[in-house]
């Protein structure tokens, strides 16, 4: 479903973050992307919706370049991909009903939504996203009145708007405490398991992985340094990942 | 349980009848139904609106649309027929707990207001254009200053920059020139040899006698004002200090009948707050006489006003904790005012100083117009005489000092509040003789200014001859029906000439706001110089008070409303353009992410993840400068800008005070009004 081959990223100042990194991900895959902080995780699925644009290497969806892509081309595959943030990037003073109709941009006429005009078929796409995520009551608060995890889910809501089929979840759980940490990932993973969609995630928390994902790649100074099963992750892969000094902790 | 279904109908009945009452008193149900904000405004919009369209037509026939030969009517009923039957819609809809948009509403209300606005305040758009050559004449003398002057056969001529290049083109390769030297105009503006009263210091050692006239170096109109922005900045801010702690509530509750000093305090500021330097400026004319001091007195009225406010206002938000923790070991009154309160509020208070010594220098710059010192007074002269490219000069030398001024004031205020932790002991030594030479020169350069700016404070205990008379018919203020209906179609004139600078400057700030922000221009080479002209034209456009604009677009336009308003748009354009690009820089970008990876188009991403976020900002700031243009336009009128000042300009110099008096009352009830409405609105929006 999603092919990439030889992907390299390097920033405008010298930075090499992603260095010839290729992998595959198949249809209704959980994929989890690991590795220390500063390793390329964001640059990677930044990549694959070319919010950021890579230097060089391959990126293929469905059969389509992504790479090659153009302006209505390229809208036009974003709005296949939801994505979800660490810090939620939701507009703090608008309403949840406009964060979550925000989610549908890509598929109405510009025209018409620049007077926050939608049909009555999306306003209602609204009502059952937010029922998905258990906040259909929020709907006319403002997002900064909020709490983290519920922000996090107005994302997943403004997300499913696309009708996506891939989400991608850049830490998703990095700034939430542990036991929100797995509420958030339980919405994921129904998605995943109930709605087919694949999910890509970048997890900070090798229990996690262990819990959710269905298989895992890890990154290390932008290299490709595993693919495998989650349980695959040994010892002697631990520290190949994160260095010798790294200790293996618990968390919940 | 008998009683609950016909208590529950009786509650649906007066819910369905409690909408009506909007037809008889629009607003009311709607304070019936807990909205008693919403219910007020629109009791108070009505009245006012409806007055507008009343006293327009009467006066100037605004909006008339002629039905016959002898019927005829203002159309601008339409949209306050509208305004009423909105209100109607509003209460039903309030009261059906459904939501109801004020949409028809603003729209109605602004219509009427700019209509009215565009007719009362004279814009003839037109001549912008068809006078343009008037234009291109006073822009071409701006550019050019009276700098540099040349010999014409016998005549001193005004010499612009070509003929200085010429000129310096000329002296490298050794041809014939005419001889180019510094015009005496630069000595009147920046300082000159002359003959000058003899200072108090040569008297004092015996090298002159009092008031000789001796020869000496004449102090030049930019120094004195600089002068006068010193002195009145620090004046203010000893007095201010005391006067804050008595209107400061947490502080005053202490004492007993505090309250009720605080209320008096709080009172007495912000009435003195709302009349603006230049009319303090009049008043103490006629108490002292005109000269830098009255200049200094008036800067010094007000800014003691408005630091006491800001001051009493930080003094009430230090922390509790330490207060308690002094009082708890025993400290009496003073002593937890000396070691909880005063380290607490030292850095906020040298910043509000350091800020007020940014907005008197401004005020410095146009205090001489009515006062008599300064580079005001220098201004109103040539202006007099037509000498446009004397003005021009005074203009730059004004833009200079207060672009510097402005960018000292913000950097300390910066320091200050960065608040890094300092080790007091070690002082080294260099840095000990360092602060005693600050000292020292601090010294001087206060006996320098208070000798500049003439202060005497005999005078203040010796008032001009018609002080007693200004006092009087101040309590006895003219009240006829003419004067007032005078003033009130001024105070309409000056209202409107703010809404419409506040407008215009605006909506023009809005799309050049977006260049002069960093995070959009500025990447690549091109629009980095983009980016640097456009914050460079906010930064000197700002720099100069719109009274010292009136002149151009008098010369441009003609005398009247239309002149002064263009002048306040130009401020606010000026200043809009700056902080909404400020505001632009500190969007934060991760929803522009999140909505781009949606699949949005750059225009969908602007509308739902920029505008949110700009909005807000940009709306407060024209609140605020709303607050700005209208203490502005009451004295736009002394320089030929039209509106309120102009009154009373005339009714001060024709000793007509009792008349003059009904103006400032004017003034203040408008302006604290105005005040009020706008704190309001930010609340509720912001
Ligand atoms: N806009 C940028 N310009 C220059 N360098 C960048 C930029 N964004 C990221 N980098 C650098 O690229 C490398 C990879 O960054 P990236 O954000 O992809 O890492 P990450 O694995 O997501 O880290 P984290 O876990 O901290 O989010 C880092 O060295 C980072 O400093
Ligand atoms: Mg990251």
């Amino acid at each position: 479903m999603l092919k990439i081959e030889n992907l390299c990223k390097t920033y405008p100042n010298g930075t090499q973050a992603l260095n010839g990194v290729s992998f595959d991900v198949q249809e209704g895959e959980f994929l989890a992307v690991i590795g220390l902080s500063g390793s390329g995780k964001s640059t990677l699925l930044r990549c694959i919706n070319r919010l950021i644009e890579p230097t060089s290497g391959k990126i293929t969806w469905n059969g389509v370049d992504v790479t090659a892509a153009t302006g209505k081309e390229i809208r036009n595959i974003r709005r296949q991909i939801g994505m979800i943030f660490q810090q939620f990037n939701l507009v703090k003073r608008s309403s949840v009903n406009t964060n979550v109709l925000s989610g549908r941009l890509g598929y109405v006429p510009t025209f018409p939504s620049l007077f926050h005009v939608f049909s009555k078929e999306d306003h209602d796409r609204v009502k059952n996203n937010l029922d998905m995520v258990d906040l259909a009551d929020k709907i006319d608060v403002r997002a900064d009145s909020l709490s983290g995890g519920q922000q996090q889910r107005v994302g997943i809501a403004r997300a499913l708007m696309q009708e996506p089929k891939m989400i991608l979840a850049d830490e998703p759980v990095a700034s939430l405490d542990p036991v929100l940490a797995h509420s958030i990932l339980k919405y994921l993973e129904k998605l995943n398991k109930e709605f087919g969609m694949t999910v890509i995630c970048s997890l900070h928390f090798l229990d996690l992985v262990h819990r959710y994902a269905t298989r895992a790649i890890a990154l290390k100074d932008g290299y490709l340094v595993f693919e495998g099963l989650p349980k695959e992750i040994d010892d002697a892969q631990f520290k190949r990942i994160y260095g010798k000094e790294a200790e293996r902790i618990e968390v919940i | 349980m008998g009683l609950e279904p016909s208590q529950t109908s009786a509650t649906r009945i007066i819910n369905k009848l409690l909408p009506l009452l909007s037809i008889l008193i629009p607003g009311s149900s709607q304070t019936l139904i807990k909205k008693t904000w919403r219910g007020i405004s629109i009791f108070l919009i009505t009245l006012i609106l409806g007055y507008l369209v009343y006293w327009s037509y009467d006066n100037y026939e605004i909006g008339k649309a002629q039905i016959n030969a002898d019927k005829a009517f203002s159309w601008l009923l339409i949209p306050l027929v509208l305004f009423y039957l909105w209100n109607i819609l509003d209460a039903f809809l309030l009261a059906n707990n459904k939501k109801s948009s004020v949409l028809i509403a603003v729209l109605s209300a602004s219509i009427i207001l700019y209509v009215i606005g565009w007719s009362v305040t004279n814009v003839k758009m037109e001549r912008l254009i068809t006078r343009f050559d008037d234009a291109r004449i006073v822009m071409k003398k701006l550019v050019n200053p009276d700098f540099f002057s040349t010999l014409q056969g016998e005549k001193i001529v005004v010499c612009g920059w070509d003929c200085l290049w010429d000129y310096s083109i000329a002296r490298i390769n050794g041809t014939e020139s005419p001889d180019v030297f510094v015009s005496d105009n630069v000595g009147r503006i920046f300082g000159q040899k002359g003959t000058i009263t003899a200072p108090t210091w040569t008297v004092l050692f015996g090298k002159a006698t009092k008031n000789e006239r001796i020869p000496g170096f004449e102090t030049g109109k930019i120094v004195e004002t600089i002068a006068i922005g010193l002195m009145a900045t620090l004046f203010s801010t000893i007095l201010a200090v005391p006067i804050s702690f008595l209107g400061a509530h947490n502080i005053m509750r202490r004492i007993p009948g505090g309250t009720a000093i605080y209320y008096i305090t709080r009172t007495f500021l912000n009435i003195v707050r709302a009349v603006d330097t230049v009319v303090w400026g009049l008043l103490i004319i006629v108490w002292v006489g005109l000269g830098s001091f009255a200049g200094v007195i008036a800067l010094t009225i007000h800014s003691i006003a408005a630091l006491g406010k800001l001051f009493s206002e930080e003094i009430e938000h230090i922390d509790p904790g330490p207060v308690e923790a002094i009082e708890a070991t025993g400290g009496n009154f003073f002593q937890v005012i000396r070691y909880a309160v005063i380290p607490q509020i030292i850095p906020s208070f040298l910043s509000y100083t350091l800020l007020r010594w940014d907005i008197n220098m401004r005020s410095a710059t146009v205090i001489g117009f009515v006062a008599g010192g300064g580079i005001g007074f220098f201004v109103l002269e040539t202006i007099r005489m037509g000498g446009y490219q004397q003005y021009a000069a005074a203009l730059w030398a004004v833009a200079v000092v207060i672009i510097i001024v402005d960018y000292i004031s913000s950097r300390w205020r910066f320091n200050i509040l960065k608040d890094q932790p300092q080790k007091v002991d070690n002082i080294p030594t260099w840095k000990k003789v360092r602060n005693i030479v600050y000292i020292i020169l601090g010294v001087i350069v206060f006996l320098y200014c208070w000798e500049i700016t003439k202060i005497n404070l005999k005078y203040l205990f010796d008032p001009g001859p018609t002080f007693g008379r200004l006092l009087k018919d101040f309590i006895t203020i003219d009240l006829s029906t003419k004067v007032v209906n005078n003033v009130v179609r001024e105070l309409i004139i000056t209202t409107m000439q703010a809404l419409m600078a506040t407008t215009l400057g605006g909506i023009l700030a809005i799309p050049f706001s977006f260049l002069a922000a960093k995070n959009l221009t500025g990447k690549s080479k091109f629009s980095a110089w983009i980016f640097y002209i456009t914050r460079s034209v906010f930064n000197i456009l700002r720099s100069i008070e719109a009274l010292l604009y009136v002149a151009i677009f008098v010369f441009w336009v003609g005398i009247g409303p239309f002149a002064g308003m263009l002048a306040l748009a130009i401020t606010t354009y000026a200043l809009m353009g700056k902080l909404f690009s400020e505001a632009i820089e500190n969007i934060d970008t991760g929803p522009i992410e999140a909505v781009t990876a949606t699949g949005a188009t750059k225009m969908q991403s602007i509308m739902y993840a920029i505008v949110p976020q700009i909005a807000p900002p940009f709306l407060s700031y024209l609140i605020y400068q709303w607050d700005i243009n209208i203490r502005m336009a009451t004295i736009i009128g002394f320089a030929g800008g039209g509106g309120i000042g102009m009154m009373l300009s005339t009714f001060f110099g024709s000793l007509q005070y009792h008349k003059a008096g009904t103006v400032v009352l004017a003034i203040v009830i408008i302006v604290a009004v105005m005040d009020m409405a706008s704190a309001k609105l930010r609340e509720k929006f912001v």
